[in-house]
């Protein structure tokens, strides 16, 4: 108890001496994470906001005009039948134009003169996410055009992909720029510890010849390091959060209203943690590789 | 006590810093390893503390074959002896008392424990009335009974002192030794280094000569 108490005053000490290399160090770290957490906050709304259209998601398909009620009854009765289909809405000619009209409020008069109602009774089809794949939308979608009184299908599959593979890019490159800067992070603690182990040079020697553990000596760097890390990731999370908030009282938006898609939400809380986590593991780990080589030579 | 069997010890090819070393110290014993600069004595207190490893030979401290200690094993030996460098070895930024609380902190002593230790210590070498001051405003011989007071922070079976007069006139000599003597009384195993052969004489103790790595007289 009473060599963890020594241990923890020597990290707290060391920290004390490190100064502007200490401060240099949690501010890189600080720096990296706020990268990595810009990326993490942009790809978890965009994921979120994937999620909500892919719910939202939905197949039209357009009606012959001369379908007759026995006819729509039992097209109903086979779409209803499909395992693909979750729900269906349908929309009569008339509540078609309705719905035109009111979007084109106050430009009614472009309607005049049309005669007869031109928009296609439809019915919306809810599609499970699992059939949301291409190729599954691509069957289904020609087995209905196949159909009696089926006019045509249409859906916007295309544009929700194009956006998964954004996203999926996205969380690509954050990888990346997060391993990169994670990388960066590492060396700088490293040397900012190498140093300190350097200044204490003669404390450690003497230290090994009173009698001193390994663990001992290594003990206070690697909680120096670690309380490092975990310090630079406190501190971009405090800055994410604080551009977060600032943005959202720019675009005069509350949280969730982003997109109007209840999106726009930041880290999630195990998220933060594990960004807590892994600054407090970047900077255990560069210091372990500093004292470890200079403990070894 | 301290057995060596067949000791060597070389430095590359060309240094042969102890040849064939045979010796036994018996515990309780106050020994001087005399010898001139170069003669091996301060490899020889290496050896005992597993700072250095013998180029071959086996060598029993306490029972324990230091030679076949595990890198665990080294740490635990170290915390069983005090050791006083010819350097002293002390932190010359920190105060002398926290010089000798480097070692309570070492071997997890409660802190009022090592303290009231500390102070007795450096009240039996004479300087408890400048306990905080740092090694630099410090004499020689006081730096060196500074790190004498450091060596007996863990109660010590085994005292190793290299060359403790070294640096010192004949009156703090004397000082020092009639120390190490006043702790070999409490019956501590004491084994100075020393280059100091008249001192030696005077003090008739059990005396080892080495002279270019090699056993040259043993007395008593």
């Amino acid at each position: 108890m009473e060599r963890l108490r020594y241990i923890l005053q020597d990290a707290l000490v060391n920290i004390r001496r490190s100064g502007w290399s200490g401060l240099a160090s949690i501010a890189t770290i600080a720096f990296s994470f706020v990268i990595v957490g810009i990326f993490l906050i942009i790809t978890r709304n965009l994921g979120a906001m994937v999620s909500e259209w892919k719910e939202q998601f939905q197949v039209t398909v357009f009606l012959e005009d001369g379908i007759t009620p026995e006819q729509l009854t039992l097209l109903r009765k086979r779409i209803q039948s499909e395992r693909a289909v979750k729900s269906m809405t349908y929309t009569s000619k008339e509540e078609a134009l309705q719905s035109f009209k009111r979007e084109l409020r106050g430009q009614e008069s472009l309607l005049e003169g049309l005669g007869e109602n031109p928009i296609p009774a439809s019915l919306q089809l809810r599609i499970y996410e699992a059939y949301q794949t291409p190729e599954a939308l691509r069957q289904f979608t020609a087995s209905l055009t196949r159909l009696e009184g089926v006019e045509d299908v249409q859906y916007g599959q295309e544009w929700v992909d194009r956006l998964s593979a954004a996203v999926r890019m996205l969380r690509l490159l954050g990888l990346t720029v997060g391993l990169a800067l994670g990388l960066a992070s590492l060396l700088i603690v490293s040397n900012t510890i190498r140093l300190a182990v350097y200044a204490r040079a003669e404390e450690i020697e003497i230290m090994r010849l009173v009698g001193a553990t390994r663990l001992h000596i290594r003990a206070p760097f690697l909680l120096e390091g670690m309380i490092q890390g975990g310090l630079g990731a406190a501190a971009a999370l405090v800055l994410l959060f604080g551009a977060y908030r600032a943005t959202l009282w720019q675009l005069q938006l509350t949280p969730g209203q982003i997109f109007g898609m209840g999106v726009g939400s930041f880290l999630d809380p195990r998220w933060a943690a594990g960004m807590l986590l892994a600054g407090a593991g970047v900077g255990a780990f560069g210091s372990m590789i500093s004292v470890g080589r200079l403990l070894r030579a | 006590m301290i057995q060596f069997f067949h000791v060597y010890k070389s430095y590359g090819r060309d240094v042969e810093a102890l040849v064939d070393i045979n010796l036994h110290i018996q515990k309780g014993e106050f020994v001087f390893i005399a010898g001139p600069s170069g003669a091996g004595k301060t490899t020889l207190l290496r050896l005992i503390f597993r700072d250095e490893l013998p180029t071959s030979g086996q060598i029993l401290v306490n029972g324990r074959n230091v030679v076949k200690l595990p890198e665990r094993g080294i740490a635990p030996l170290r915390r069983s002896m005090g050791v006083i460098f010819q350097d002293f070895k002390l932190l010359r930024d920190r105060s002398i008392f926290d010089n000798l609380a480097l070692v309570y902190r070492v071997h997890g002593i409660p802190a009022a424990v090592g303290k009231r230790k500390a102070a007795n210590l450096l009240k039996l070498v004479g300087l408890s009335h400048k306990l905080q001051m740092t090694p630099y405003r410090l004499s020689g011989g006081e730096q060196q009974r500074v790190a004498i007071a450091r060596a007996l922070m863990n109660d010590p079976v085994l005292l190793l002192a290299d060359e403790p007069t070294g640096d010192l006139d004949a009156d703090l000599s004397a000082d020092v030794m009639r120390l190490l003597a006043d702790i070999h009384a409490r019956g501590t195993t004491v084994v100075v280094a020393t280059h100091d052969l008249d001192m030696v004489r005077e003090l008739r103790r059990r005396t080892i000569i080495l002279k270019g790595g090699r056993v040259v007289e043993e007395h008593p």
